[in-house]
């Protein structure tokens, strides 16, 4: 083979080499571009307001009862949000979980505050977390986050 | 190719485009194969139909276990990477046609240790529970070389190990466990670190007893890659060191303490160790000894210029004869061949890498995975730096790989777990927390107690 046509494959390695890492810069561009809801802070943003303001209340989205995800086999069970709804292992807790060995008896507590649904542990032996952090004080709870109580997972949903 | 994606199970976008940059790598690799062998041999290489069949297959492999073990991590990485191999193998294949096959294998074992990465560490912060095992683990890997019949002496420096028909460089793997130690200490440390509470006279300094650990392993691991006389590693630990010293805290009297702590390292080395001090010479003036210490220096210098922009062509080098020209000096024979274009293109690719490994720290929301991504981005960072310096005598030369490029397979493999930690970090910040149920449940249950009722 003539090696002019050799220096023609050379140069086209060359122009498809640059090619690559064009569409490899387009890859990390478009990502750029499109930046993405943090996942852990806000999960489950409405669909109707990618951007949702940390606080932004409106009434079809208003959270209205804690939803179980975990374990399966109490999957989807709901209970609405009173002013106060107690979690624990005790009978008489708003959100009652006798068979979850892993909650305290009166766990934590979810109450309503200035329009806000509020979070707070009570003292429980393996604490309570909110989107996987521990909630050492009252926390905010938007609608979407995930309660951790023992092995038990709540959803605030609406 | 569509038929290809289509046929695949669940891809999210980024697998998508993960998936036809790894076909554009293998087809590059391929035509370089292909060019190289027509212009060297003027028929197309004998085995090249396997090989690209058995290169695309074990990309494929790593990018299906991706879709299966670490969906949304980032696409570029892993076919950057594959390039990078792909392209060096090419060239080692010329140099060296017994170091291409132990290659090709090394790279078919790196891409299982990638693939078993991914598998066993689901979450990248499970590694911060074991700090003071890859403490211990990375230390023990560096001590390895030192122990009496199973370490080997190769060309001055004691970093291998030989254990039967295998000999590796465990220091490669040590660079990773030690910068899992030092992220997950950092990190508990990072106030401690960075505010002087103990006061001495007048000056508030930082109280050492926080500093103790790390300065203990740093300088630990310091002393025994002094001891096995490779300097080039020794620099990239103290470089990872403050690097990441720097990157948790934030202040920057680190990396003026870092500047320091080298300079007075630097000064003693060339005092008292006869090997530093003819790297240095030979990278002032490589023509005192034309024949000698300054020959791999000269014939790496006249191979690039011989290079000139766009290469002598692939296939066309006569570089071979550069010592070490698979592994140290391999950037120099792809310049001859490549050209400037062609080397800048290879440095592009791990700039992209080192930039992808920041951006996931970046966007990471805990601070050990945060450091410990900046970290190996560092590594990776720092050790091209170190050899492309050394091949174009902007640094004394020290021996150490192109990562992914160079001849070696404890390097190769370590730079492939490297990724693998990278992108499961990646998928672990880019997977939205509903889909992380498992990560929930998987909760150990080591950590809860019951209550008693």
């Amino acid at each position: 083979m003539s090696s002019g046509v050799i220096t023609l494959f050379k140069y086209v390695f060359l122009a498809v080499l640059y090619l690559f890492f064009l569409r490899v810069l387009r890859a990390v561009w478009v990502e750029l571009r499109e930046p993405k809801v943090a996942p852990v802070a806000a999960p489950s943003a409405t669909p109707s307001a990618p951007t949702q303001a940390p606080r932004k209340r409106r009434g079809k989205g208003e959270p209205t009862h804690l939803r179980i995800t975990e374990p399966a086999a109490r999957r989807d069970q709901t209970f609405d949000l009173t002013d106060e709804l107690t979690v624990g292992r005790a009978p008489g807790c708003g959100v009652p979980l006798p068979e979850d060995t892993f909650t305290s008896q009166l766990h934590a507590r979810v109450f309503r505050r200035d329009g806000d649904v509020w979070v707070e542990d009570l003292g429980s032996t393996n604490g309570t977390l909110l989107n996987e952090k521990k909630v050492s004080a009252p926390a905010v709870m938007r609608r979407g986050d995930r309660l951790q109580v023992g092995r038990t997972v709540l959803e605030l949903s609406s | 190719m569509t038929a290809l994606a289509t046929a695949l199970p669940r891809a999210p976008a980024r697998r998508r485009t993960e998936l036809g940059l790894i076909v554009l790598a293998v087809l590059l690799v391929g035509g370089l194969y292909a060019i190289a062998g027509l212009s060297k041999a003027g028929s197309l290489p004998a085995n090249i139909v396997p090989f690209l069949i058995g290169f695309f297959a074990m990309l494929l492999v790593a990018h299906l276990a991706m879709r299966y073990l670490a969906p949304n991590a980032d696409p570029i990485l892993l076919p950057t990477a594959g390039l990078l191999n792909g392209v060096g193998y090419t060239f080692i294949a010329r140099l060296s046609s017994s170091e291409a096959s132990k290659q090709a294998a090394w790279t078919a074992l790196g891409l299982v240790a990638f693939i078993v990465t991914l598998a066993v560490v689901r979450r990248a912060r499970d590694l911060e529970r074991y700090r003071y095992l890859f403490a211990f683990v990375g230390i023990g890997m560096l001590l390895l070389p030192l122990v009496p019949h199973i370490g080997l002496n190769i060309n001055g420096a004691r970093l291998w190990v030989h254990l039967g028909p295998f000999s590796f460089q465990p220091g490669e793997l040590a660079k990773l466990a030690l910068a899992v130690f030092f992220a997950s200490v950092m990190v508990e440390r990072a106030d401690l670190l960075s505010h002087a509470t103990r006061r001495i006279g007048r000056f508030l300094v930082l109280d050492p007893r926080y500093l103790a650990p790390i300065i203990a392993a740093w300088g630990l691991s310091l002393l025994i890659f002094l001891a096995e006389n490779d300097l080039g590693s020794s620099f990239l630990f103290f470089a990872l060191f403050i690097g990441m010293l720097w990157i948790s805290t934030g202040r920057t009297y680190y990396l003026g303490l870092g500047v320091g702590l080298f300079a007075a390292g630097a000064f003693f080395a060339l005092r008292v160790i006869h090997h530093a001090q003819s790297r240095v010479q030979s990278w002032l003036d490589p023509w005192a000894h034309p024949y000698s210490t300054g020959f791999q220096i000269i014939q790496g210098q006249f191979a690039i210029a011989d290079g000139s922009v766009f290469g002598t062509g692939p296939g066309q080098s006569n570089a071979s004869h550069i010592p070490y020209a698979s592994s140290d000096f391999i950037f120099a024979v792809v310049a001859n061949e490549l050209g400037l274009v062609g080397a800048a293109a290879l440095l592009m690719g791990y700039l992209l890498m080192v930039g992808t490994g920041l951006r996931i720290a970046l966007r990471c929301e805990r601070p050990f995975e945060k450091l410990l991504a900046a970290g190996l981005a560092l590594i990776l960072g720092v050790q091209t730096f170190v050899i492309v310096g050394g091949v174009t005598r902007l640094i004394p030369l020290t021996g150490i790989t192109l990562p992914f490029v160079s001849y070696g397979g404890s390097s190769l493999i370590a730079n492939y777990i490297l990724l693998a930690v990278l992108l499961r970090i990646s998928n672990d910040t880019e997977t939205p927390m509903i889909l992380r149920e498992s990560a929930l449940i998987d909760m150990p249950s080591g950590e809860l107690r019951e209550v008693q009722a």
